[in-house]
Parts: C-alpha cells; sequence; structure tokens
C-alpha cells in the first residue's frame, strides 16, 4: 500500500492544541455534534465551542466541519501505524495465479487496524463508499470479535463485501475519504477489515422472501454485479426473478476479466451459487437482444438492464487491422482459462501468435486497471509487458497500489507516450511508433507533442483502452449511458460532513474524494428511476464503464425503487393492481405561501379521492421521494413584471433542470398566478417532457381560485382530473 | 437532489403493499451527538422575540424579503449617489455649501445613519454602496447566487480578530482626525469628501478582495463599531431564529454555509444563537437559505437589544467608552480652554494645527479611562470579598475579570447617552444646512446659488434653538440610559456583591451624571460660540 507522509506539522510542544475564535464561533453546535473523540462542548456563558485538549486527537474534523472557519488545530495526530501485511510475492511468476493481495490473518491485526477507527459521527468514509457501506458500525463489530453482527451491518448495503474489498479502489473511495485521510494521514485499512470479516465468517446467503400472489416477477438482463445486486433484493423481497446471461458462466466482468491473482475465482462464483440456490432462475447463453426488451415487459412486471458495457473500446490507428492486434476481452477470457490450475498456456500462446520461439514482448494499450490485468496476465503467461498511456501518470487510473504491484511484477509501465502507428512484417505487427503526450491538468485531454516517437518491437498489441455501452441498447433505451457529473451545489448534509472540505486526500494521490463521491451518487439517482415505465437500467449499461460496487449498489437502489414501484403487466388481475394505493407526490415552490395553499388543498382533496397524496417543498424533494410516486404534480409561483419575463419560478427552473429522467411518469403542472400566467405552464410541461415525462394536467390558479366558496374549487377540480386518471383508472384496470 | 432518511428497513419483508423499501443507508449510518439543546434554549430564552412580531410572517414581506434582488435595490440608489459624489466633489464647484457631494454628505446622510441606527440598526449596512460595491466585486454578481469567489478569500487573523469592534473603533477615530485635520466636513471641503469617499470605497473593495465574506462590514468599517453599539437601540431585532430547537437540531446549517438560495452570513451570525441586532447586517441571506423556513425578521421594543444580551463583549464595552471619548472630545474642542491646550501643544510639537493628535487622543483615552475608573469605583464599593468570576475567556474579547464584571455592563448601560451625544452633535449641522441639499441638486442644472433665498434658510436659526433640541435629546438619551442601567445593573453587576437597590442606584445615577454633563457641555458650547 502506498504510504503518505503526514502532512500536519506538528505543533511547537508535540501536543495538540484546539484554538476556538470565539469572535467567530456562533455557538452553532456543528463541531461538537461531530467530533469523534467527544473534544468539544459548549461554554454555557458565551455559549461557544470549548475544547479539551487532552481528549482532542487531532483529525481536524472541527476544522472541515465549521460553517465560519472559527476553530484550529494544531499539534499531531493521535494515530498508529496502519496494519497492512506484505502482499505474497512469488518466486516463480510464470504460471502462478496464487492472490497476491492478503488480508489479516489474526485477530489481533484487525483489532489493532480497528482500533485506528474513529467511529465518526458523521462518517465520512461511508459517504466516500459507493454503496455507503456503515463503515464505523462494521468496525466496531470487528472490534467486539462479533463477525455475525458485521456482516449484518454489511448485509444492509452489500451483497458481495468478499468481491469489493478485494476489487475496489478504497483509496478513491472509503479509506481516501476516511477522516485521517482528509486530515493527511493513513487512512483506517477500511478494505482490509471488509475482508477479514468476509474471509473469516461466510457472506451469508440471500434469504429468500415468502412468495405470495402479489409478487412481482422481474427479469434482469445481465449476471454481473449489477445484476446480482438486483436478483439479491428481489429475490430476498419474494418476487419471482429470472436472469438472463449471454456467457456460459453467470458473473460478468469479475468472472471473465478479473484474474485469480486478485480475485480468486472460488470468492468470484459465490454470490451466484448462493442466488441459484435461493431460486433465482438463470437462464446462460440466453442473449436478450435489445429489441425484444419488449417481449420481456409483456412477459415480466418488470425489467431491469444489467448488461454491462463490454464493447471493447479499439484505437483506430494504422496497423490496428494487423494480425497479433487483440483486445482485452479477448486476451483475459484467453489467459484465464489457459491459467487455471492444471492448465496449459502453450495452446493459447500459440493461438496469440507468441508461442515461445515466435516472440514474447506484449504492448498493452492503456494503463488502467483492465490493462493492469492484462499485462499481469502476460507476465504469468512468461511474456513481458509494455504498458502504454497517453495520460500523465498524476492522473493515473490504475489503483495505485495496483500500479505498484504491477511494476514490481516487471510490467514496464509508460505514461504520456500514445501509440501513433503499428508496422508489420507479413501481415502481423512487429513494430510500435509510440508518440510523447504532455498533460497540463486532468481535467483537459494530454496534447500529442511533435517529437520523435519511440519504437518499441513487439510481437502481439492488446487494446485495454476501456469499453463502451453496446451501441444497439444504447438507442433502445434512450438516455443511457448517462453522464455521471453532480452539478450545482452539493446537499447540505454533504457539505456540513466535511467530506467537500479537503478536496483532495494525499493518500490517493490528491484526487478529490469528495467529488468524485457525489459525482457516483448521481448513478445512483439515475437507477432510482425507470428509463421507461417499467423499464430500469442500471450498472455499467447505465453509466458507462465504472466499478463493481457502483454496479451492484445501483442494482440494489434499482431493485428496491422497482420493489417499491409495484410495477405490473397490463394482463395481471384486478386485485394485483389495486393492491398497491396510487401515491400522488405535490412538489411545490412556493415564496409568499399562495403556491404552498394550493398544493395543500389539492392533496386534501385527492387523499379524499382515496390516493395517498403528499406535498413537499422542492427543497425536500430528492429522487426517492420522486421515485415513490405514481404520479408528480408541480407547482411554482410565476415571477415577471405583469408581461415582461413572466415565468415559472426560477427555483423551480432549476430543479426542474437538475431532475434525473423520469422513465414515463405521468406528471401534472401548476402555477398560481396575479395577473397573468402566460406561458409558465407550458415552459414546465416541456422541461418535464424533455426528462421524460408524462404531462397529464395543467391549470393555473389566480389568488381568490383557492378560496373560492363554490364546490369543488379550481384546485380541487385538478385533483379530481388526476385521482381519476391515476385512482379510479388504477381500480378498474385489470378487469379487460 | 437530496437523499431523504427513512428510518424502516426492507429486510426480508415481503413486495407487498405500501411497504418503503428505499432506505437512505447514509441516514442510517449518521449518530451525530446530540446538540446540547436543553441548554442553549433556557440560555437564549430571555433574548426570544413574541412570534408576533416576526414581520416575515406576511406573505408580501416573505415575497420581498425572499427575491433575491432586494439587497441590489437597497444598494443601487446609494451606490449611484456616491459615485455621483465622488464625481460632483471632484468637479464641481468649491463652495461646500453649494457642492452635491459636501451637502448631501455632511449635511444630510450623516444625519440619516443616525436616525437609521437609532431607529432600526444596521438598517445602513444594508444599503451601504461602499460594501456593496466590494460584495458585488467579490460575488462576481449583482444579485445571484454564485459559488466562486473573486478574491483570496482569507481569514482575519485571529490576533486581530479578537479585538473585534476595536479595529473599526481605530478606524473611525482616524478617518475623524483627518475629517477635522482637513476640515472636510463642517462647512465642509467638496474635493476632499470626494477623496474620502473614495478612499473608503477603495479600502472596503480591498478588504472584499483579501478576506472573506463582510470581513471588511464587520472589523474594519468606521462606521461599524459606532452602528454595532449605538444601533441596538434600534427597534429591528434582524433575522433570528423562529423555533430554536429546529435551529439546534439542524444539522446542515445552510444559512451560516449558504445554500442554492442563499449565501452563509457574512457577518459570521448564526441566527440560531443571534441575541441582538448587534452584528446583523439585514442582508436576507439567512432567510433565504434556511431550508426549513425558520427564520424570521424580528422587530423589538427599543433598547431591547442594549439590555438582553447575556454574553456581554469586552471590544463592545471598551468601544463605547472611545467611541464616548470622541464625541466629548468633539464638544471640549469647541471650547476656548481646549483651543488653549491645543495652540500649546502645537507649539511646543512642531505640529501645524489643529487637531493636535495628542490632545485629541489624548481627551478620548482619558475619558475613556474615567469609565473605566468609575467602574474600578463600583468594583471597590461594592464587589463582595473574594469575589471571582468564573474563568472561560482565554482571548481580548470573552477574557473575564471581577473589573469586567463591572466595566462592561456599565458601558453596555451608557449605550443611549452616547447615542444620544452623538446624534445631538449632528443636529447643528443638519438645522442650519439642510435646506442647501436641494440648492446644490438645482446647481448642478443651473438654478441654484448661494443667493437664493433657500441657500440662506435654515430649519432652526437660532443657537438658542438647536442647543434647546440638543440638551432635549441628551435628555431623552440620559432617561433611556437611566433605565437600561437600572435594568443592567439589577441583572448583571448585583450578583456580583453588594445591596441590589444601591448597586442600581448607583449605576443609573452613574447614567445620570453624564448626561448631565454632555448637555452642560451642549450649553457650555452655545456660550462659546
Amino acid at each position: 500500500m502506498t504510504v503518505v507522509e503526514s502532512e500536519i506539522k506538528p505543533g511547537p510542544s508535540g501536543r495538540r492544541h484546539v484554538t476556538v475564535l470565539v469572535d467567530r464561533c456562533a455557538g452553532c453546535q456543528e463541531c461538537v455534534i461531530r467530533c469523534p473523540s467527544g473534544a468539544l462542548s459548549m461554554e454555557p456563558v458565551t455559549w461557544t465551542a470549548l475544547a479539551n485538549d487532552d481528549a482532542c486527537v487531532g483529525c481536524r474534523q472541527c476544522e472541515r466541519t465549521c460553517p465560519f472557519a472559527a476553530i484550529e488545530v494544531d499539534g499531531p495526530l493521535a494515530l498508529s501505524a496502519r496494519m497492512d501485511p506484505k502482499n505474497y510475492q512469488p518466486v516463480e511468476l510464470r504460471g502462478n495465479i496464487v492472490e497476491i493481495r492478503r488480508g489479516y490473518d489474526t485477530w489481533e491485526e484487525a483489532i489493532a487496524e480497528a482500533n485506528r477507527c474513529l467511529a465518526c459521527p458523521d462518517p465520512t468514509c461511508m459517504r466516500g463508499c459507493p454503496a455507503h457501506n456503515d463503515i464505523p458500525q462494521f468496525v466496531a463489530a470487528v472490534r467486539d470479535r462479533d463477525l455475525e453482527r458485521a456482516h449484518e451491518i454489511l448485509s444492509r448495503t452489500t451483497v458481495m463485501p468478499d468481491i469489493c474489498s478485494r476489487v475496489c479502489n478504497q483509496a478513491a473511495q472509503c479509506e481516501g475519504a476516511c477522516t485521517w485521510s482528509l486530515a493527511g494521514a493513513e487512512p483506517v485499512a477500511i478494505g482490509r477489515l471488509e475482508r477479514f470479516i468476509a474471509d473469516h465468517a461466510p457472506v451469508p446467503a440471500p434469504l429468500r422472501g415468502e412468495a405470495n400472489e402479489y409478487a412481482v416477477s422481474v427479469a434482469i438482463i445481465g449476471s454481473g454485479p449489477a445484476g446480482i445486486g438486483a436478483a439479491w433484493d428481489l429475490i430476498e423481497a419474494g418476487a419471482s426473478v429470472t436472469v438472463y446471461e449471454k456467457d456460459a458462466t453467470p458473473g460478468g466482468l469479475p468472472i471473465w476479466g478479473m484474474p485469480d491473482f486478485t480475485l480468486p475465482d472460488e470468492i468470484a462464483t459465490r454470490p451466484w451459487r448462493q442466488l441459484i440456490d435461493a431460486g433465482v432462475d438463470l437462464r446462460c447463453e440466453t442473449t436478450i437482444a435489445p429489441e425484444s426488451i419488449d417481449g420481456l415487459l409483456e412477459e415480466h412486471d418488470a425489467v431491469i438492464v444489467a448488461a454491462g458495457a463490454g464493447v471493447p473500446m479499439r484505437l483506430a490507428v494504422p496497423g490496428a487491422e494487423l494480425e497479433g492486434v487483440v483486445d482485452a476481452t479477448y486476451f483475459l477470457k484467453g489467459a484465464k482459462s489457459a491459467l487455471v490450475e492444471g492448465g496449459d498456456p502453450s495452446d493459447f500462446k500459440r493461438e496469440l501468435g507468441v508461442a515461445n520461439d515466435r516472440g514474447r514482448r506484449v504492448l498493452v494499450l492503456g494503463a488502467g486497471n483492465t490493462a493492469m490485468d492484462v499485462a499481469r496476465m502476460a507476465r504469468r503467461l512468461g511474456l513481458e509487458a509494455t504498458c502504454v498511456d497517453w495520460l500523465d501518470e498524476r492522473n493515473a487510473l490504475a489503483r495505485p497500489d495496483e500500479l505498484a504491484e504491477a511494476r514490481h511484477e516487471g510490467v514496464d509501465v509508460r505514461f504520456s507516450r500514445t501509440l501513433t502507428m503499428l508496422l508489420g512484417y507479413e501481415g502481423r505487427v512487429g513494430r510500435a511508433l509510440l508518440s510523447h503526450t504532455f498533460q497540463r491538468d486532468a481535467k483537459k485531454p494530454p496534447v500529442v507533442l511533435q517529437r520523435e516517437p519511440d519504437q518499441l518491437d513487439v510481437d502481439l498489441v492488446v487494446m485495454a483502452m476501456g469499453y463502451r455501452v453496446d451501441g444497439p441498447l444504447s438507442e433502445v433505451l434512450g438516455a443511457v449511458p448517462i453522464r455521471k457529473r453532480a452539478t450545482g451545489m452539493a446537499h447540505g448534509s454533504w457539505r456540513a460532513s466535511g467530506i467537500l472540505k479537503n478536496a483532495a486526500s494525499a493518500y490517493n494521490h490528491h484526487s478529490p474524494v469528495g467529488s468524485l463521491a457525489l459525482d457516483r451518487e448521481v448513478g445512483l439517482w439515475a437507477a432510482t428511476m425507470p428509463v421507461r415505465e417499467r423499464l430500469w437500467v442500471v450498472g455499467d449499461a447505465l453509466t458507462g464503464p465504472s466499478s463493481v460496487v457502483e454496479a451492484m449498489a445501483q442494482g440494489r437502489r434499482a431493485a428496491r425503487a422497482l420493489l417499491d414501484a409495484h410495477p405490473t403487466r397490463p394482463d395481471r388481475s384486478r386485485e394485483f393492481v389495486s393492491s398497491h394505493a396510487a401515491r400522488v407526490l405535490v412538489c411545490y415552490c412556493s415564496e409568499g405561501g399562495t403556491t404552498k395553499r394550493v398544493a395543500d388543498e389539492i392533496v386534501d382533496q385527492l387523499n379524499i379521492q382515496g390516493a395517498r397524496a403528499q406535498a413537499r417543498s422542492i427543497d425536500d424533494v430528492g429522487v426517492v421521494e420522486l421515485a415513490q410516486a405514481d404520479v408528480v404534480m408541480v407547482g411554482t409561483w410565476v415571477e415577471g413584471l405583469v408581461v415582461a419575463k413572466v415565468r415559472p419560478a426560477r427555483a423551480m427552473r432549476e430543479w426542474l433542470e437538475a431532475l434525473p429522467n423520469l422513465g414515463g411518469r405521468r406528471v401534472a403542472v401548476f402555477c398560481t398566478y396575479k395577473v397573468n400566467p402566460r406561458g409558465a405552464l407550458e415552459e414546465m410541461s416541456e422541461m418535464l417532457t424533455a426528462k421524460g415525462a408524462k404531462v397529464i394536467a395543467s391549470e393555473a390558479f389566480a389568488p381568490r381560485d383557492a378560496h373560492a366558496s363554490l364546490r369543488p374549487t379550481k384546485p380541487e377540480a385538478l385533483a379530481n382530473r388526476v385521482a381519476d386518471r391515476v385512482v379510479h383508472a388504477k381500480a378498474g384496470a385489470g378487469s379487460h | 437532489m437530496a437523499d431523504r432518511v427513512e428510518t424502516k428497513t426492507p429486510r426480508g419483508c415481503g413486495a407487498g403493499v405500501g411497504e418503503k423499501h428505499l432506505i437512505d443507508p447514509i441516514g442510517v449510518a449518521i449518530h451525530i451527538r446530540r446538540p446540547e439543546n436543553p441548554a442553549a434554549i433556557g440560555r437564549f430564552a430571555p433574548t426570544d422575540l413574541p412570534r408576533g412580531l416576526d414581520v416575515a410572517r406576511h406573505p408580501l414581506v416573505a415575497r420581498i424579503l425572499r427575491d433575491r434582488r432586494l439587497q441590489f435595490m437597497l444598494i443601487l440608489p446609494n451606490q449611484i449617489i456616491f459615485w455621483l459624489v465622488i464625481g460632483i466633489g471632484l468637479l464641481g464647484t468649491a463652495i461646500p455649501g453649494l457642492n452635491f457631494a459636501t451637502a448631501i454628505t455632511w449635511y444630510l446622510w450623516f444625519c440619516l445613519v443616525f436616525v437609521m441606527m437609532v431607529v432600526v440598526g444596521r438598517a445602513w449596512c444594508a444599503m451601504c454602496p461602499f460594501g456593496g460595491f466590494g460584495e458585488w466585486i467579490q460575488r462576481h454578481t449583482f444579485w445571484k447566487r454564485t459559488t466562486s469567489n473573486i478574491g483570496l478569500g482569507l481569514k482575519m487573523p485571529e490576533k486581530l480578530a479578537q479585538y473585534g469592534f476595536l479595529l473599526s473603533v481605530g478606524a473611525f477615530l482616524l478617518l475623524t482626525w483627518i475629517e477635522e485635520f482637513f476640515n472636510i466636513a463642517g462647512p465642509g471641503n467638496p474635493a476632499s469628501t470626494s477623496f474620502m469617499v473614495l478612499g473608503i470605497v477603495a479600502s472596503a473593495l480591498v478588504f472584499f478582495l483579501v478576506f472573506e465574506r463582510r470581513t471588511f462590514c464587520r472589523y474594519v468599517c468606521p462606521l461599524s463599531a459606532l452602528i454595532g453599539t449605538v444601533g441596538t437601540m434600534g427597534s429591528v431585532a434582524g433575522f433570528r431564529t423562529r423555533d430554536r430547537d429546529v435551529c439546534l437540531s439542524c444539522t446542515t446549517k445552510d444559512c451560516m454555509r449558504g445554500d442554492e438560495d442563499g449565501y452563509g452570513c457574512p457577518w459570521y451570525t448564526w441566527p440560531g444563537s443571534s441575541d441582538s441586532n448587534s452584528a446583523c447586517g439585514l442582508c436576507t441571506e439567512c432567510y433565504k437559505a434556511c431550508p426549513s423556513d425558520n427564520i424570521g425578521l424580528f422587530l423589538q421594543k427599543p433598547l431591547t437589544s442594549v439590555v438582553a444580551p447575556t454574553r456581554r463583549r469586552a471590544d463592545v464595552a471598551w468601544s463605547i467608552a472611545l467611541l464616548f471619548g470622541l464625541v466629548v472630545y468633539q464638544q471640549l474642542n469647541a471650547l476656548t480652554p481646549f483651543g488653549n491646550l491645543d495652540t500649546w501643544l502645537n507649539n511646543h510639537t512642531i505640529f501645524p494645527h489643529y487637531p493636535d493628535p495628542i490632545a485629541y487622543l489624548g481627551i478620548i483615552v482619558a475619558v475613556a479611562l474615567v469609565m473605566a475608573g468609575a467602574a474600578r469605583v463600583l468594583q471597590a464599593l461594592f464587589a463582595r470579598d473574594g469575589y471571582t468570576p468564573s474563568t472561560i475567556g482565554r482571548t481580548f474579547v470573552d477574557r473575564t475579570s471581577s473589573f469586567r464584571t463591572y466595566f462592561l455592563p456599565l458601558m453596555y448601560g451608557i449605550i443611549p447617552v452616547v447615542g444620544a451625544d452623538y446624534f445631538a452633535r449632528q443636529l447643528p449641522k443638519f438645522f442650519q444646512h439642510v435646506p442647501r441639499v436641494p440648492v446644490s441638486i438645482g446647481h448642478l442644472f443651473g438654478v441654484g446659488t448661494t443667493g437664493s433665498s433657500l441657500y440662506k434658510a435654515s430649519l432652526i436659526s437660532s443657537n438658542a434653538g438647536i442647543v434647546a433640541v440638543q440638551v432635549g435629546v441628551i435628555a431623552m438619551g440620559t432617561l433611556a440610559a437611566m433605565w437600561t442601567s437600572w435594568r443592567i445593573a439589577g441583572r448583571d453587576i448585583a450578583p456580583a456583591g453588594g445591596n441590589k437597590r444601591v448597586v442600581q442606584l448607583s449605576v443609573t445615577g452613574f447614567a445620570l451624571a453624564l448626561g448631565i454633563v454632555v448637555a452642560l457641555l451642549y450649553v457650555l458650547m452655545n456660550a462659546a460660540d
């Protein structure tokens, strides 16, 4: 593991000292409620924070969380050295697929590491984890030697702790966001502790939920991590789950793409052994063409597409068509089966054209995690491997430890180089021209320099620049893959937690762990909402190539949203459909209170009509609330001056702009106006339609409409119209 | 978009009706400590204001306060006026009474600022063009909520910041001395007035570009300490929490950090702990940012913010003492003995002319020390044997001592006298010259000269009349100070020792004595004229 020197300079006396800037401290207690060591309290007379230096551990959480920057900590961090077991070092690499990284062997090691955890009250590590594992709690369970409880805590958010603890890039996720890491020191070895739990107590199998007549039937396309996550929650909830997998073996990329020395086969296959036992109907070697999804929707109540992003990207350079140029998928699948215990790699090497008498120099294009796997597999096949990447090494995509391990195994990794031409001899690749590149910062693509290119003799070229979503699938699904980038201001709870304050974690090459975590949230939000009615997309198919843990978390998120939405295929019985009351969410943006009053009136009327309705200010509406609504009503006040610039309120427009795809959700819009609503309703309808919503009703209200004595009032009439469409239509459905 | 907290676990539940399957794992993993709610609620209860005084409950007011353009609209007219002041002061006539710059600044604006101070509080701060200009540049917008700032965004170093308002008092003393030295204000010098305003705008801009938020306004602005102390007499309590429990259990504190709708408080004030209007700039940002609609704009009875705060701050107390020194200096300098002293000092320190800095600072410091001495006397008279306040303070602002137990409340008590004294001091210029303001405006358009009848007019022409008004103002201020002193002495000073009534009488007597002294000075000034 990379070790980063602490950037915090010890205080003058070597002790910790907390200074509360009493002139700025407003007594809000943000630091008090988040201090891991309880070193802060309130001074009752001045009502400012009061620090106990003896209890302070120096983690600087208070500095990160104070809204007015009114607290400062000096002195070293009270932190013992991290327990990092040394990697297994094979004497002979060739043919050796024994797992390289080691977990903790003894309780003493695990508990010593667990003791480094501060159990932060507002844990940043949990926000850094894409699945939001409750890290402080499972670490505490390890400390208590209670692995059953640890598994119970983990199982709330993850179904593959054994796999994730091995393949996650913790430095950019949980460990990068650990409060120690944010303070510039070595974080708690969260990944290793998670692995300790999974290594020393079996991961609990899914408990098949009681299947009843109202159980939904779901088809999942793809059996990778996203499919596993979705199937797990669905089967636990008693749904009937059918999984279609195009390969002969289920499990997706961790099965065919991850070498045994990183993820042993025994571990990688564990989830599917358990899922099959629990009753998931797995249909391997069944390819679902994108255009057959509609057919599946007729057979099932819902479909989850977890097909991954499996199309390898190829570099279009002169010579790319030569013999001896292959893609990573082909190489990894072949190498994996060639290297199994008792296997003979010579056939596969002959197939590649790098048999012992023909040459053994492999050029791997890319230096991400896949490229590292390819190069390290090549080393185990007895080949020489060179990886080239046009990025600067500071912005390397591979895990820092993975890169170090590859280099240790003799892989030549060259950054700031890009392949410009492949030269061949008799139709087979023989030489590569590598141009120099320069990248100023991580956000900008590198530029190719006009310098004499390096020449490299090669016998095999493996393109491992990554993958993309299958084109026809994207076309059928519409708005995928999404752009996984959080825009606008982060929610207050994220800013208050302090994860965004130290934008860069020293432990992970100064990558901005906070904003990376926020970007991942976008993936979770998108997975929550269906792309179309009864159709969810998760994992790499949704976001483009991403991580195992994100795919798994999105799969679970979609499954839960699906269970909550209770989708029904058209031929279901009437009882099945009406078993679930129509839920209406009225989202309002009110300034003086008129729109809020109208929203309340609509909600009252909807509830009278038998719907389950609630009104919420748009500030309080998140994707979870939207996902839980069958119908969304959106209401705003109208800004502008009588006739000039009359539009929906800016806050409402911004909120609409930030919405995820609404996947065919039915929406009614309304507004309140003083003089004239002009085009406000149309503008809102257009914005919502652009987000994939179906606008079923719209109405503008003058202030007097809400107070009218004639029943029903105009807002009540709108509510009745919406109720007609959802509550009564639902009750009448299924009769055909 | 925000994830919400649901507490129900989905494990093992059937896919039946109405189950909540979506839970927010983030919410489950957060175990923040409990805030010290009961202590806070008890502590702030005496300063809480009745719900009926929250004007933001009115929908129209709410709508106006929520409008991001509000402060821009308040600043804009003043911005225009003060850029006109800068331009006309430099380019217009040299006759002070006829130049718009001097007329509006010294005959009208300064008085209006005092009126707003006494009636409202920091009303001027909400519309101040100097801070407003700096803030526009800092935020690179006129009213929108931007997320990036121009400038270095530094914190005020704590070594300085711990002196709070005293930095502002220093700036005010410096500016007043410059103003007296160059005779900028009365009857006025148009070009110098321009340079002075330009200087303030430029220094504000520098501070806004170097430091974060309204560091300039909070710590450095020459008027900040005066408004922050005298303004506590005002009847607007500022933006306060509606329900303190909601504020204490809020874990995002958008009012301090800012959110999409509003900036974090530029004045380093939290509505949840604000117990006076002293540091509320009335900028409405917290009102806009609060996600719980839990902030109101409260009115209060006059003098509430003088009496109510339980946290007495040393910087405020010393500011009052020094500001009182300054206004007393301005009264004394009209008397003959002072003229003789100043001339004598100038001759012996080779200083060109009035005001001699030694006399200036000497008198101000002497008055402040007399105030401290009075506190020392009270301490000697009343503090019970061995009385030591609990040690809580670590810095200048909140260190405790037996002396401070007397000095701090004593100074808070005399705020109305000091305020009245400043106000009375501005009155002659207003009464005598304010009719020149329309003349100076007319002069810009070619009508209005020194010959205009309005130019020669005054609201009160006789010295005796003005003095009568001044003494009347002081009398009202003294009565108010006697009331605040009585209340403050009973609550804050009496517990340190002595008979409660005697302590109250002594402290109130002190306020009365100060009132009589300054009233007498006005009478003497008139006689000297």
